[in-house]
């Protein structure tokens, strides 16, 4: 092996190394490198308090948007955590309307093409919701409380 | 200090296999060209720029969010990258493409909503073999050598076959111990001796996670404190002390297994999809015993022994 190959080899341990060891000292996230801190706050309350999208049917019924093919490629954590995001930044603005809108027009794209069986759609609503965690789940349909954030129809999609 | 410098350079250098590196080549990149044939990466070219958050990746490097169409042929190319690795194909090109192609597919996801962790050290992993004679072995292009070098000789034993793994290693290490400190310096205590974990087993079941739990045996657990409470404890002491698996020969194949217990758990029980973080644990296998086992496998059980061993 030579010397430049050993330096190169070394200069990979160190990257590696260091940047896993700089974002666990200093509690930050540098993708691919990470504190990964995931899990680590405790929770101290019973309410789980998440956002939630609900599509509106053409007979005014509110489905929870929940199914993984609904609006993939986002999903269930990524896609509250983002619009939380979002809402936290910005408030009930034109970014939280853009992003609904867009949940309704993929989740309409994706209905007409085929890859997803839920009902169609007339609006979609985004609501703060909070359930008393139970085990199973079993109010999952009977939250606490509900406030709606946002109400997007489907006419202003585009 | 010599023996310091000894011992660095008995971690990092011992000379290895090249049957080590190549076998796990092989399956690591084979198993995620598997894994990935199915992901459509091209739907996050028209995910609304609303739900935007720049991973400091993609917002220093300047990287652009390209269309559904151009994402496509990345991920075409990508696929094709990780196939011809696994098969030892102009290994060295195919490895750059899949870890410079890799990390802008693999990352871009990340800018929405999120960071997930499940990819992250699959990354770091690209690039330390794309730096690495991963294709010295078990190879396309070892196979195409011998047959114009009728004389070419077998790689040898080398330091080449053992840092890129270590390295592998030592990230993943890492990345356990990472999530043990984080756990310890945000909650301390209270994170096991609280009723913290009953009370996440119990919310993710309100479809909360990028994908559901794979049963619902989270609910039960958190309904018996001492299941809730152990699996807490143990979750804490293998994430922080899973770096010891690199030194301690004893407790390799126990921390290892336990790792893997832990990551199917979170899987099984809360939904986070770590899959493919799993295929780092086949760089623990010793390859080359494993292999040289198969001919003699039927005459007499060949114990697999972990291919880091203590520094002598």
């Amino acid at each position: 092996m030579s010397k430049s190959r050993l330096l190169l080899i070394h200069l990979l341990i160190a990257g590696v190394v260091g940047g896993s060891f700089y974002d666990i000292v200093t509690r930050q996230e540098h993708w691919p490198f990470s504190n990964y801190p995931m899990f680590a706050r405790v929770h101290r309350s019973p309410v789980l308090s998440w956002f939630r999208l609900f599509g509106v049917t053409p007979d005014n019924r509110e489905v929870p948007i929940v199914d993984h093919t609904y609006l993939w490629p986002l999903d269930q954590s990524r896609l509250p955590i983002g619009l939380r995001a979002v809402y936290q930044a910005e408030g009930n603005g034109p970014r939280l309307h853009d992003a609904v809108a867009d949940a309704l027009r993929r989740y309409e794209q994706r209905r007409e093409a085929g890859l997803h069986k839920g009902p169609e759609l007339r609006a979609m609503r985004l609501y703060s919701v909070d359930w008393d965690v139970v085990p199973y789940a079993t109010n999952v349909d009977k939250p606490k409380s509900r406030t709606l954030l946002v109400d997007v129809p489907r006419e202003n999609r585009q | 200090m010599t023996r310091l410098l000894n011992r660095w350079w008995e971690f990092w250098f011992r000379p290895a296999e090249a049957a080590d590196l190549g076998v796990a080549r092989l399956l690591f990149f084979g198993l995620l060209a598997l894994f990935y044939l199915p992901y459509d990466f091209s739907g996050w070219g028209d995910v609304s720029r609303a739900y935007l958050q720049p991973l400091w990746l993609f917002q220093n490097l300047h990287l652009p969010l390209f269309s559904p169409t151009t994402l496509h042929a990345m991920q075409i190319v990508w696929k094709i990258a990780l196939a011809t690795a696994a098969v030892g194909l102009l290994t060295r090109l195919s490895i750059v493409v899949v870890a410079v192609l890799g990390t802008y597919l693999l990352g871009l996801g990340h800018n929405f909503g999120q960071t997930y962790h499940f990819d992250a050290l699959l990354v770091l992993a690209f690039w330390i073999l794309a730096f690495s004679r991963a294709g010295d072995a078990w190879s396309v292009d070892t196979w195409r050598r011998r047959t114009s070098h009728p004389g070419a000789a077998e790689a040898q034993a080398d330091p080449e076959y053992r840092w890129p793994i270590q390295l592998i290693l030592v990230a993943q290490a890492l990345v356990f111990f990472a999530a043990g400190v984080a756990k310890l310096w945000t909650s301390g205590s209270e994170w096991f001796v609280s009723n913290h974990l009953a009370l996440l087993l119990q919310r993710v079941q309100y479809n909360i996670s990028d994908a559901d739990p794979l049963v619902s045996w989270g609910s039960y657990i958190s309904t018996h404190a001492w299941l809730y409470h152990g699996m807490a404890i143990g979750t804490v002491i293998v994430e922080t002390a899973y770096p010891v698996a690199l030194f301690s020969r004893r407790l390799r194949v126990p921390m290892v297994l336990a790792g893997i217990g832990l990551v199917v758990g979170i899987r099984a029980l809360m939904g986070p999809t770590f899959e493919h973080f799993l295929l780092i644990n086949l760089f623990w296998v010793p390859w080359h015993r494993v292999v040289s086992a198969v001919p003699v496998r039927a005459r007499r059980p060949v114990a697999i022994a972990p291919l880091v061993e203590e520094p002598r």
